[in-house]
């Protein structure tokens, strides 16, 4: 429209307007992503004042100091499950030499109980040996409890007033009565108690000491190398009583908590605990492995098999076994997400229990699995929906491959397989790859599947018994923001620890999206 | 003799055996996936049926489609167990003249899913009417009018952005925005905008697609007879794009149907004892919550236990809402096939 029609002026007009009512709703796919971005900070970046306030309220009001006690006592306790763990190892090692005994020569379970008799008295020594202690910091858990709610009460009464005086009302804010707490005197009951707490401390040590000197007999030989283990494990819990010392003498209440620690307790913490009577930590890390690790999973059953029925249907599949097989897979990717999640809650789940309590399968470590829903059930299902998109993004690629590559290497001799790996895959390797990275961005942002399947329990895999890792319930990013969402009250921290989880998802698709799309344009093979 | 006939005779080399082997490997991991995604089809198709038919006259379960889902009691009386929904239970308990009866109770286990896919039926319409709207107007400015400068390739590329971010990203925004910031509170407005932004990306990639399809010369014939561009665009091209448009759409429906997240906070209820169309006002219907069937399947199948009871609800709802994305997406594989033999220029 060069050339404005003089004698049109008014259909000339319109038609820029028109124009201008298509442009804008163009614009729309920009404005949605920056307001999604906008809201989700809106709603989020409160979070980092409200956290760095809720760590600084953690060390005024003494729960870290009292944490580092209730630390020690924790770690007495795990020992403790440790000796209780060995104790049914013993009962269940003296029950089988009693199956196993052709003539009755076992032990029933009252003379195995008798067996054990003195293994139980040193138990029994073992776990009151921290009763003094536990007394002491149990007390002092209450009372810092009782500082912290008198914080968190000031601070509603900061925000009630804040909140007024911003609608203009001065005298209602005035009648808002904001007490002043004096951390210090609060705590100095508590911080002077502290002799009482060394004490304690070394008695609680003298016993445990005397206790390891006269270890008793086992009732099974075998499992001495454990016994030991547990000796090091508790001489070691020792060693460790001066550092708790030095750590608790050296510890200050007005140290500053400096602004960072909102971010990386964020970012970096180990915890996710809300609701707590002690101290509620948003640490994202737990379920950020969640949703990798499903990920992972999914995506280390996805790649091969998409990958192949890619090949498979682009090179040796039938001409009626691409029409029918083509279709198929992309009806797959329209299930909803929410019916293969019910599927797995209600056949897969049990299904796979079932499975990995064969006896022919009890050298795979981990096995048989206690939980129906776990990490890996979810990874199944997830796999199921990435295997469309993978599929027919890999096949797209490999169907871009120039014909003359293929022809090229026919034509030198190579067979059908050497074609296929040697000319195919690495010619259309880009395209595999932007496939698997779209591929891991649809599963990791998948919500019904993990909420429904990954078990939700709030806890980093422990990684270190190997492969079995897989086997234990996990929360996923998604899952947890889908669950919680609806049941916290608008503006408190646990509301916007949520929006920075989903606003931490939204750069991750997108970190994705942009990795993909960067690798098919710089690797792209042209036919030239 | 022997020798001659052996000439012609395959001979298996290693080579191919390996070659049979890998190809052999490369189908069983393509059946797999095929009968993978079977089970699910075949074991939600076979329960589902059993509680979706009957088998007598009129062969359809008719409560199932017309009832709201209640509560089912479980209970012994004169020695034979019996199973009731929640007012059929209290309408025997009068008419027994007994003030209690001990019973099991299972919550949406009894009844039908009808708000639910009247719920359904509600969003997919509002959500997509706004996003066909929308994407098609972009659509048109990115295929007709647009040249290439740096405004449209970043368009292109949040387009494209927009496309991979999570459906519960969106539900957190559509929570914060129209929920929170708009005040619509969770309401059918919320998730009818919720939903549209989420498939905007699908519609908008379609419509240019089919827009592109329309040769060129339709529109060079039009401007040369002295038609403007928007006279060109609204009789030449539009008319020959639609049905393209309209088809690939159709499995933007299949994903507004079957998402969840997206609806948890902006639209869905668990229970509501209205139907949407008994309303005071005719601006209520908008701002009024819904039940719809994928929310309904994800109460059923994490709230409630898993038993014989409850399972012919969980079933029967997964077998409904199943059938009707699958056939949506069908309808759009088949309306394709169809419309690429008959527009041919």
């Amino acid at each position: 429209m060069k050339n404005p029609n003089r004698f049109d002026r008014k259909r000339l007009r319109i038609d820029h307007f028109i124009q201008w009512f298509f442009g804008s709703n163009a614009l729309l796919a920009i404005i949605v992503l920056a307001l999604i971005t906008l809201f989700l900070f809106r709603e989020g970046a409160e979070f980092f004042p409200q956290n760095l306030q809720n760590l600084r309220n953690y060390r005024l009001a003494g729960l870290e100091y009292v944490g580092i006690m209730r630390d020690q006592i924790e770690a007495h306790t795990s020992l403790n499950r440790s000796l209780q763990d060995l104790r049914l190892r013993q009962s269940n090692a003296l029950l089988k030499r009693q199956s196993n005994a052709l003539l009755k020569l076992g032990k029933t379970p009252e003379q195995i109980s008798t067996a054990l008799v003195p293994f139980d008295a040193f138990a029994a020594s073992f776990d009151s040996s921290v009763e003094e202690l536990r007394g002491l910091v149990s007390e002092w858990t209450d009372a810092v409890s009782e500082i912290k709610d008198k914080a968190k009460l000031r601070e509603d009464a900061l925000q009630q007033r804040q909140f007024l005086l911003k609608e203009g009302k001065r005298a209602e804010a005035d009648a808002v009565r904001v007490t002043q707490i004096d951390f210090a005197a609060e705590l100095a009951p508590i911080r002077s108690g502290f002799p009482l707490y060394r004490k304690a401390s070394v008695a609680f040590r003298g016993k445990i000491e005397t206790l390891l000197l006269q270890p008793p007999p086992l009732a099974a030989r075998e499992l001495q190398p454990r016994f030991e283990q547990f000796q090091k494990a508790a001489r070691a819990y020792l060693a460790s009583f001066p550092a708790t010392e030095r750590q608790l003498a050296k510890w200050e209440q007005f140290a500053p908590v400096p602004w960072h620690r909102a971010v990386t307790s964020f970012l970096f913490g180990k915890e996710w605990i809300t609701n707590s009577f002690w101290q509620d930590w948003y640490g994202v890390l737990p379920l950020l492995t969640g949703s990798v690790l499903v990920a992972a999973i999914a995506l280390a059953i996805a790649v091969p098999l998409g990958v192949c029925a890619a090949i498979y249907v682009s090179e040796l599949a039938t001409p009626l076994e691409q029409q029918l097989i083509k279709p198929y897979i992309e009806f797959i990717s329209a299930i909803p997400s929410v019916v293969i999640g019910f599927f797995g809650v209600a056949v897969l789940g049990e299904r796979l229990r079932e499975l990995t309590q064969w006896q022919a399968l009890s050298w795979i470590s981990g096995f048989p699995i206690s939980e129906r829903l776990n990490a890996f059930t979810a990874g199944c299902l997830l796999a199921l929906m990435a295997v469309p998109t993978i599929f027919s993004l890999a096949e797209d690629a490999i169907n871009s491959v120039p014909r003359a590559f293929k022809e090229a290497s026919y034509a030198l001799g190579a067979t059908r397989l050497q074609t296929m790996f040697r000319i195919l895959i690495p010619a259309s390797l880009s395209g595999i790859v932007s496939a698997v990275l779209l591929g891991f961005g649809r599963v990791i942002g998948e919500t019904m599947v993990v909420l429904l399947c990954a078990g939700n329990r709030i806890a980093i895999p422990d990684f270190t018994q190997g492969l079995s890792a897989v086997f234990q319930p996990v929360h996923t990013m998604t899952g947890i923001v889908a669950q919680e969402l609806g049941e916290v009250p608008n503006g408190t921290i646990h509301y916007r620890a949520l929006f920075m989880v989903g606003l931490l998802l939204f750069f991750l698709a997108l970190g994705i999206n942009w990795l993909a799309q960067g690798i098919v344009r710089r690797y792209k093979i042209s036919a030239g | 003799m022997q020798t001659q006939a052996n000439l012609f005779q395959h001979r298996p080399s290693a080579q191919w055996l390996l070659e049979t082997a890998v190809a052999g490997i490369i189908r069983s991991a393509t059946y797999l996936v095929l009968i993978a995604a079977a089970c699910i089809f075949l074991t939600i198709g076979i329960k589902g049926a059993q509680t979706v038919f009957t088998s007598h006259w009129p062969f359809v379960n008719v409560p199932f489609f017309t009832e709201k889902p209640s509560t089912l009691y479980v209970f012994e009386w004169q020695g034979q167990k019996r199973e009731m929904s929640d007012d059929a239970f209290r309408a025997f308990k009068a008419a027994q003249k007994v003030e209690e009866i001990p019973a099991e109770t299972y919550a949406h286990s009894a009844g039908g899913i009808l708000p639910c896919i009247v719920g359904t039926v509600l969003l997919v319409l509002g959500s997509m009417t706004i996003a066909l709207f929308l994407g098609i107007s972009s659509a048109i400015y990115l295929s007709e009018y647009s040249r290439d400068w740096w405004l449209l390739r970043l368009i292109r590329l949040a387009i494209m952005n927009l496309a991979g971010v999570p459906s519960i990203v969106f539900g957190l925004f559509g929570f914060a925005l129209f929920v929170g910031y708009f005040k619509w509170n969770v309401s059918l407005l919320a998730g009818w905008f919720t939903l549209a932004f989420m498939v905007l990306p699908v519609v908008i990639t379609s419509a240019e697609e089919a827009l592109k399809a329309v040769p060129q010369g339709f529109r060079e014939g039009s401007l040369a007879l002295g038609a403007t561009k928007w006279q060109t665009i609204r009789t030449n091209v539009l008319p020959y794009a639609i049905p393209g448009i309209l088809t690939s759409s159709i499995l933007g429906i299949a994903r507004v149907a079957g998402e969840t997240a997206p609806i948890l906070f902006t639209a869905a209820y668990v229970v509501l004892d209205k139907y949407p169309w008994q309303v005071a006002k005719w601006t209520d219907f908008f701002f009024q919550p819904v039940q719809a069937l994928p929310y309904h399947i994800y109460v059923v199948s994490s709230k409630i236990p898993q038993n014989e009871y409850t399972e012919r609800m969980q079933y029967g709802t997964a077998f409904v809402f199943l059938a009707l994305v699958l056939l949506i997406s069908l309808g759009s594989v088949l309306l394709r096939l169809r419309l690429r033999e008959k527009l041919k220029w």
